[in-house]
């Protein structure tokens, strides 16, 4: 079990007058998500809000633990939470490209999908497209999800080879929801440890701060503070595009494996 | 001297001479020595030069859709003999003409037929060509990193950490099996994330060590650190 605290806000921006985010904060499933949509006119909205609903949606059936799925191509590599976080997602970009090929409106329409989800005394992260997540372990941030944008892609080619694409790439997604019939996720999961502090974004953020800057506003803030400071920031400096953060941080993990707990149980003391 | 041949979808549209010493610009505005009149094309989008080898490269001028060779995103590439190029809809196929000399890096490829080939290239088809590129680039980057437990004592061999997460404990569900009375049901995990591999602790009275230093969180392992689980004793090793 984690014991969380939690905060999620999204702001249009300055310059935009609709809102292709969407997020959600669910501290009883421990699921954060944030979704970042694309395409014209309302096909952006649609398109986010339909991701986060589906995922939603699916991950509540199996909450009570009587409904255990059978997962279709499960990844064996994968730990059985993984899969079912892949399963949501999957789910999700299927619901996103049936109606961007069934309604002439949303057509071509796609979203970004970056996800946390905690489970027993772990978590499970997974991304398409470029919202970033990031796990703050005391005076450090690193980046859990894999950008899959044209330049990052390039740009991690180890070897040093990678060629120079011009900047107007930036936003040219390799992999998106909705935009084919089949979608692949980058996924990690690990043990998560009290202090431990996730911030899942949309570009709107993550365009305007740099990962060092996020890490220096969030570490000593409570969630909800560190969520406004962000935003204010990201307005302060254009915010061109709409933003969205979701700032969790984890108060408690509660190991149910250890040696103790194991004999405090058998002697029924917990 | 070679040609290329302009194509939209199967219709031969115009034939190009390539000369030695001229370039040949390729765009939507009618300055442009090819010009290929479509929305997806840009002003100048790109030229082929006559390269020092006595070969010939495209080169893309910082079009917005980009320039594809043989389905792959470039930037310059040196043509060869049947090399097909993807501006926008519209496809231009690169060949010299039979008995003619081609550059020594010239590769020998299929001579017969190269003009008959249909192609239709929509805005799906040029995501997956630009899904494909950063594919291949991604499988180079995965293989770099592959980390291996070789083991010292306790176990024979090694253990290839190819999961995301690889579980270590009693329990006989973990991925590697290490018993002991104050072992934790999972004591550890080796989890492979985007900056490397992690180890962390999970439960029991065992806590892992990381050459000689306790794990009490999680510690980003290093290539050559020496794990220590109870009796399991293994060294942390990368191959690419």
């Amino acid at each position: 079990m984690v014991v969380v605290e939690s905060a999620g806000i999204t702001d249009v921006g300055c310059k935009r007058t609709g809102n292709e985010d969407c997020y959600l904060v669910d501290d009883s499933m421990g699921l954060y998500i944030v979704a970042d949509g694309m395409g014209g006119h309302q096909a952006g909205e649609v398109a986010s809000r339909v991701v986060i609903e589906t995922m939603k949606s699916y991950m509540e059936r199996f909450q009570d633990g009587s409904v255990v799925e059978e997962l279709e191509d499960e990844d064996l590599d994968l730990t059985r939470e993984a899969n079912r976080l892949l399963a949501s997602i999957r789910l999700a970009n299927s619901s996103v490209f049936s109606i961007s090929q069934s309604k002439e409106s949303c057509r071509g329409m796609g979203s970004t999908v970056s996800a946390i989800w905690f489970t027993g005394d772990s978590f499970v992260a997974a991304n398409v497209g470029d919202s970033p997540i990031y796990l703050i372990q005391g005076d450090s941030i690193e980046t859990l999800s894999v950008p899959h944008t044209v330049i990052a892609e390039q740009a991690s080619m180890a070897n040093g080879n990678a060629i120079k694409i011009d900047e107007k790439f930036r936003h040219m997604l390799t992999r998106g929801m909705g935009v084919i019939e089949t979608v692949d996720a980058d996924i990690c999961e690990n043990q998560c440890f009290n202090g431990n502090t996730f911030v899942i974004c949309s570009d709107g953020l993550s365009d305007k701060l740099t990962p060092d800057e996020i890490l220096d506003v969030v570490k000593d803030a409570k969630p909800d503070k560190a969520c406004q400071d962000l935003v204010d920031l990201a307005k302060e400096r254009g915010g061109e595009d709409n933003i969205t953060v979701i700032v969790v941080r984890v108060k408690k993990v509660k190991r149910g494996s250890g040696f103790f707990s194991s004999i405090l149980k058998k002697l029924g003391l917990s | 001297m070679p040609i290329l041949q302009l194509q939209f979808k199967d219709k031969i549209i115009s034939k190009y001479r390539v000369e030695k010493g001229k370039s040949i610009k390729i765009g939507r505005r009618e300055t442009n020595d090819i010009v290929i009149e479509n929305v997806s094309v840009s002003g100048r989008h790109a030229k082929v030069e006559w390269a020092e080898n006595g070969g010939f490269m495209i080169i893309d001028m910082n079009s917005t859709n980009g320039t594809f060779v043989n389905d792959k995103m470039i930037t310059t590439h040196a043509l060869k003999h049947g090399d097909v190029i993807s501006i926008g809809k519209h496809r231009l196929i690169f060949g010299y003409v039979k008995g003619e000399a081609r550059p020594e890096v010239e590769e020998k490829t299929e001579e017969e037929g190269w003009m008959e080939k249909t192609m239709v290239l929509d805005t799906e088809e040029h995501r997956e060509m630009l899904a494909k590129t950063a594919e291949e680039l991604r499988a180079k980057i995965t293989v770099d990193k592959v980390g291996i437990l070789s083991y010292l004592t306790g176990a024979d061999g090694e253990f290839p950490l190819t999961k995301k997460l690889v579980k270590i404990g009693k329990d006989t569900a973990n991925d590697i099996v290490v018993g002991g009375f104050t072992m934790g049901k999972v004591a550890a995990t080796i989890s492979m994330m985007p900056t490397g591999y992690q180890l962390s602790y999970v439960g029991g009275m065992t806590k892992p060590k990381v050459n000689d230093t306790t794990v009490k969180e999680s510690v980003k392992l290093e290539e050559f650190d020496t794990i220590t689980i109870g009796s399991l004793k293994a060294k942390f090793i990368l191959k690419g």
